[in-house]
């Protein structure tokens, strides 16, 4: 799982390098736009992914604790904080595409929606995993609970710089 | 240990909205990525190179990105 997370965070890193240079390179157009974006509401999804991250990591001291319905409990509070996410930025993209905000419009939203829409896949696909680890950690081994949980932790590390390029100042 | 990590991970996100910089945001962002790392991916634990790769990383990142974005 670490191979595939560490190619995971440089495909990531090339992202944020050219979030950054696209940014810098065209500030008219960034501050304009990201005026649509509201730092409260990209906190208020740090604040859920931040979370969800706190209870994968407890539900991995469970197990190793041999404590399967405690590591059950926290693993479905990730779920939820998870799932939670997924519906506050499915919310945010539809109002923002029915807000003419689409792809196609102008190098910023393209650069938003592409960019994040990147991001959830990999939050969907987490918990895609952790439903399933839901269901078998009574008989997983720790290191499969582990690795699943090494994949959340990757959405939430993408997500800390992926917030400051398209949230910081807006 | 892990909630005290949750708590400093809440401050440095309320930061970052809060200055309302670019170069603060990502700061904070680059020592959330440490946070979580040594705590919940559990690398404070790991073999140190797997630590040392991580943490060059998150520096790495954190200085091009504020380099590229000045």
């Amino acid at each position: 799982m670490w191979l595939i997370v560490g190619l995971e965070l440089l495909t990531f890193s090339l992202v944020f390098v050219m979030l950054a240079a696209f940014r810098h390179g065209a500030p008219a157009l960034f501050h304009a736009q990201r005026a649509a974006l509201s730092p409260a509401f990209g906190l208020a999804l740090t604040v859920l992914l931040v979370t969800s991250g706190l209870f994968a990591a407890l539900a991995v001291e469970a197990v190793r604790a041999r404590r399967v319905a405690r590591a059950r409990g926290f693993l479905v509070a990730t779920l939820v904080a998870g799932g939670l996410f997924v519906v506050l930025k499915l919310h945010d993209a539809v109002a923002l595409i029915r807000g003419g905000h689409h792809l196609g419009v102008d190098d910023f939203w393209d650069a938003y929606l592409l960019a994040t829409g990147f991001h959830f896949v990999h939050v969907v696909v987490g918990l895609g995993l952790l439903a399933w680890v839901v269901r078998v950690v009574a008989r997983a081994p720790v290191e499969t609970v582990a690795a699943v949980a090494l994949f959340w932790h990757l959405c939430d590390v993408a997500w800390f710089f992926l917030f400051p390029l398209f949230f910081a100042g807006a | 240990m892990r909630l005290l990590t949750w708590f400093g991970l809440m401050a440095l996100a309320g930061l970052a909205v809060s200055s309302g910089r670019l170069d603060v945001a990502l700061l904070c962002g680059g020592l959330k990525a440490a946070l979580v790392g040594s705590e919940f991916m559990e690398l404070r634990h790991a073999h140190r190179l797997h630590l040392a790769v991580f943490v060059l990383w998150v520096v790495g990142l954190t200085s091009v990105l504020l380099v590229v974005s000045r």
